[in-house]
């Protein structure tokens, strides 16, 4: 199972993130200020990925699909509805990306394990070739740019096009989202995706649906990936067929990995160190992406519990009650 | 109308060359319930070391020989050292450690060889054509596509007429079983996946002098060969042969008739297997 | 006697047959079941007890046949399906969240029976009557004590008490137990009667045992199950002296 903190120790971090969230832009370069927002786009993208695979037990390589329909969604009506806002923009693009969340979510019903990934990756195809053929709504190969709207609340006129502003507005929606999917993990709908992972065939004599709970989870995490995809398209003005490319499916697999997806901090740690770690490289190699594989292969065989995971034992033997938690999600 | 007979003997050498790939797929599937995402991998890595052995000695039947062999070990040596060992995890651990494996690939293949695209050429009989009752149809397909129905004969043979077929076969069905029997089953599971890989290895020989050599042909054949999986059913041969036939020829005559659809007609038939028999053609019924 | 023959069916088995691919495992079993009655399936090992019991709680489609609950054709419905009509079961091998405690086990099932099922907003514990409900139960099989304790981590004994606490969960109407005191001791074995007998009061019990002494002392009625169809339905001591089932069933025990 799922490691689960304490409220108090979760608030606990939450706060804290929050107040280095709010004062870090202040001192540092805009540059920096643009990475952190990437930041908190990817560590969505990534909690809602981790709550498929490390809750669920559900492996994709598909959920690039998702966060492709978002970004497309929000330049394609952004380009043809004159004078729409950013959050009407917003809101349509999570809606859908819902519907394409149920309708591959209905056809990806029966199965898990290794045929859900296969599906998963298929459908991700289908999507791609989708956003590269239809030229005439998706730009094909070159992509959409926008002219991002800004935000008028009446009292006060947001420039989304400032880089330190689109940043306050993404670290509020954003990671109130983050913090509703924390919250999602104790309901009754986050401990039920939990059961099912751990004993599917009780679940089903004790009255639960197995089959909705898959559903209902997977239009989330789609929804989700969704509202980061939109995010991603709003913070650089541009998307292009890399969003929904499965090398984005597969960016978000090496973030969750490496920061473990045994807990809900893993996978935000793993989108920080991802982003930076390949900030850092690719200014000294092009050949960065063969370095994250290498870790990431390191991480499988040697790191299993992801960074999170080193940390929490790391945690537990300074504080001088090292016990092995047997409730490591991945070796049962 | 005389494009009928070109483009359906187009559609049955690119099935032939998505058995040879689908086949390994899944019977490494079957037998150890591991679906190899570095399969395709393995079909780019033959491509790659054919174009550069065909540079230094310019004979490609030597390439058909020895790029599946040196597929042989790679295929082997990933059972053996990465597979083997997130066994004890799950399938998840498993397939992650497959799809690390084909990301590495990748990312070398482009190291190694650049990311762009790189033509093979062959020279010889044949890069020429034939003539086959009037139509003139080139001789390197014709090729393909008879080395894809050998390779389908000699694996049949073995598999159905000789002891270690017969422990593979029986493996696929149930490997608990075969393992009391007294044969080394993990043996057999690195010998079945570097197979796999030489199999894909030689399709990727091939493929490459008629397809472009370059490093996103392991994604885009990848996908085609688990559509084929999923629409013969998982672990099924036979499904695999069928399915096959079938995307083969839906690409042809898709993009002759619907060239704008012709992508789309494949994943339709995909979802039209899902929803009539969710475990494919072939599959069995959970 | 007399009341319990005026009693209405509650569950009917009408001639199901189940064969996997080719091997014919029922071949026609018919019974029924009258409200809050005691029922006990017996049979020689292999009869196909277990697979009338994933049968009728819908693991398994008969080949042919129906199942009727309460006047309705049940057959072929999904498990979660029918222990919404309140027909839940138990498992022969305890087939419970080994890594939740024991409190959660048990009210997994009973946040379920209240619809609180994929809430996305409310809390498993928020709703008081779930959490009361829970310990109810709990103290019924009685685990009261071991509300704290991983599934895990607890006895032989308390493991299969916990088994029957998740079935009870659901509040079903009728109870399916498959074999709920195999591997147990003669004094467990007592003292799971006893608890059996005090949990399914007012309840339908269905209860496939080997135990010859458990089903003697527990059931009203006997069905014997032999070569995959029912050879006799009786009182206890019907059955007890019925010539068929001596040779059928007790001389292959003696055999």
């Amino acid at each position: 199972m799922i490691n689960q903190r304490s409220f108090a120790q979760f608030l606990g971090w939450g706060i804290f993130v929050l107040i280095v969230g709010v004062v870090l832009p202040l001192g540092v370069r805009q540059y920096q200020v643009a990475l952190l927002t990437e930041i908190i786009i990817f560590a969505l993208f990534a909690v809602s990925y981790n709550l498929l695979l490390g809750y669920a037990g559900l492996l994709s390589f598909g959920h690039a699909m998702f966060f492709g329909v978002g970004a497309y969604t929000v330049a394609i009506v952004l380009n043809h509805i004159s004078g729409l806002s950013f959050f009407g923009a917003v809101m349509i693009s999570v809606m859908v990306t819902t519907v394409a969340g149920f309708a591959v979510g209905s056809l990806l019903l029966r199965h898990k394990g290794v045929p859900f990934a296969l599906l998963t990756l298929a459908f991700n195809a289908l999507f791609y070739a989708i956003a590269t053929k239809w030229h005439s709504i998706t730009g094909g190969d070159d992509g959409l740019s926008i002219r991002l709207p800004d935000i008028n609340l009446g009292f006060a006129h947001l420039k989304t096009g400032d880089i330190t502003v689109f940043y306050y507005i993404t670290l509020l929606i954003i990671g109130s989202v983050i913090l509703f999917c924390w919250y999602f993990t104790r309901t009754a709908m986050g401990q039920t995706v939990l059961l099912v992972r751990e004993n599917e065939e009780r679940m089903k004599f004790v009255g639960y649906n197995t089959n909705v709970s898959r559903l209902i989870l997977f239009v989330f995490t789609g929804f989700l990936a969704g509202l980061a995809g939109s995010f991603y398209t709003l913070h650089y003005q541009f998307t292009s067929i890399s969003a929904i490319s499965i090398d984005m499916s597969t960016i978000v697999v090496l973030m969750v990995i490496i920061g473990g997806t045994g807990s809900f901090i893993g996978p935000i740690l793993g989108a920080c160190v991802y982003i930076y770690l390949q900030d850092f490289l690719s200014d000294i190699t092009d050949r960065w992406p063969f370095i994250m594989g290498l870790i990431f292969i390191f991480m499988i065989l040697y790191v299993p519990r992801g960074l999170s995971g080193l940390i929490d034992s790391f945690g537990e033997r300074l504080r001088g009650r090292w016990h092995l938690r047997s409730s490591v999600e991945m070796e049962e | 109308m005389s494009d009928i007979p070109v483009f359906f003997l187009h559609g049955l050498v690119y099935a032939g060359l998505l058995f040879l790939i689908s086949s390994g797929l899944t019977l490494v599937f079957g037998m150890m319930n591991v679906l190899n995402l570095a399969h395709a991998a393995f079909y780019m890595l033959g491509a790659y070391f054919s174009y550069s052995l065909l540079n230094a000695t310019g004979n490609f039947w030597l390439s058909l020989i020895v790029c599946p062999l040196l597929l042989f070990f790679i295929g082997a040596a990933v059972e053996r050292f990465l597979l083997r060992r997130v066994h004890v995890y799950g399938h998840v651990q498993e397939l992650l450690i497959t799809f690390g494996v084909a990301y590495i690939i990748t990312e070398s293949v482009k190291w190694i060889w650049g990311n762009y695209p790189l033509g093979v050429n062959l020279g010889g009989f044949l890069s020429g054509s034939v003539n086959l009752f009037g139509l003139f149809y080139p001789i390197y397909r014709l090729f393909m596509f008879f080395c894809a129905i050998l390779i389908s004969l000699i694996m049949a043979t073995v598999l159905y007429k000789t002891r270690i077929g017969i422990i593979v076969r029986a493996s696929v069905d149930d490997s608990e079983m075969v393992n009391t029997l007294g044969i080394n089953v993990p043996l057999v599971f690195t010998g079945v996946f570097g197979f796999g890989a030489a199999l894909s290895g030689f399709a990727g020989v091939i493929a490459g002098p008629l397809l472009t050599t370059y490093p996103g042909m392991a994604a885009e054949i990848l996908v085609d060969a688990f559509v084929v999986i999923v629409i013969g059913g998982m672990g099924s041969l036979v499904g695999a042969l069928v399915a096959s036939l079938m995307i083969g020829e839906l690409q042809s005559f898709g993009a002759l008739l619907f060239p704008k659809l012709s992508l789309a007609l494949m994943y339709m038939l995909m979802a039209a297997v899902l929803i009539i028999k969710p475990s494919g053609l072939f599959g069995e019924e959970q | 006697m007399k009341a319990m023959q005026e009693r209405k069916d509650i569950l009917q088995v009408r001639d199901i047959h189940k064969d996997f691919s080719g091997l014919k495992v029922l071949t026609g079993v018919d019974f029924e079941v009258k409200e809050n009655e005691k029922h006990a399936i017996i049979g020689p090992n292999g009869a196909g007890k277990t697979t009338l019991f994933n049968i009728i709680s819908g693991k398994y489609k008969p080949s042919s046949g129906s199942i009727i609950f309460k006047g309705e054709d049940i057959s072929g419905r999904s498990p979660h399906a029918l222990t919404r009509m309140k027909i839940c079961r138990s498992f022969q091998m305890t087939n419970v969240f080994k890594e939740l405690n024991v409190f959660e086990n048990v009210r997994a099932g009973v946040r379920c029976d209240h619809g609180l099922r994929y809430n996305f907003l409310k809390r498993p514990g928020s709703i008081p009557e779930v959490n009361e409900k829970t310990e109810e139960i709990l103290a019924l099989v009685g685990l009261a004590d071991a509300g704290e304790t991983p599934a895990r981590e607890l006895s032989y004994g308390q493991q299969r008490a916990l088994e029957i606490a998740v079935t009870l969960s659901t509040e079903p109407e009728l109870i399916l137990l498959d074999e709920p005191t195999a591997g147990m001791t003669r004094e467990e074995t007592i003292e799971a009667i006893k608890m059996i007998d005090k949990v399914t009061a007012n309840r339908t019990l269905v209860i496939i045992e080997h135990d010859m002494d458990v089903v003697f002392s527990l059931a009203d009625t006997i069905s014997v199950l032999h070569n995959g169809s029912i050879l006799v339905s009786g009182r206890p001591e019907e059955i007890r002296e019925d010539q068929r089932v001596k040779d059928a069933y007790l001389g292959e025990e003696a055999g």
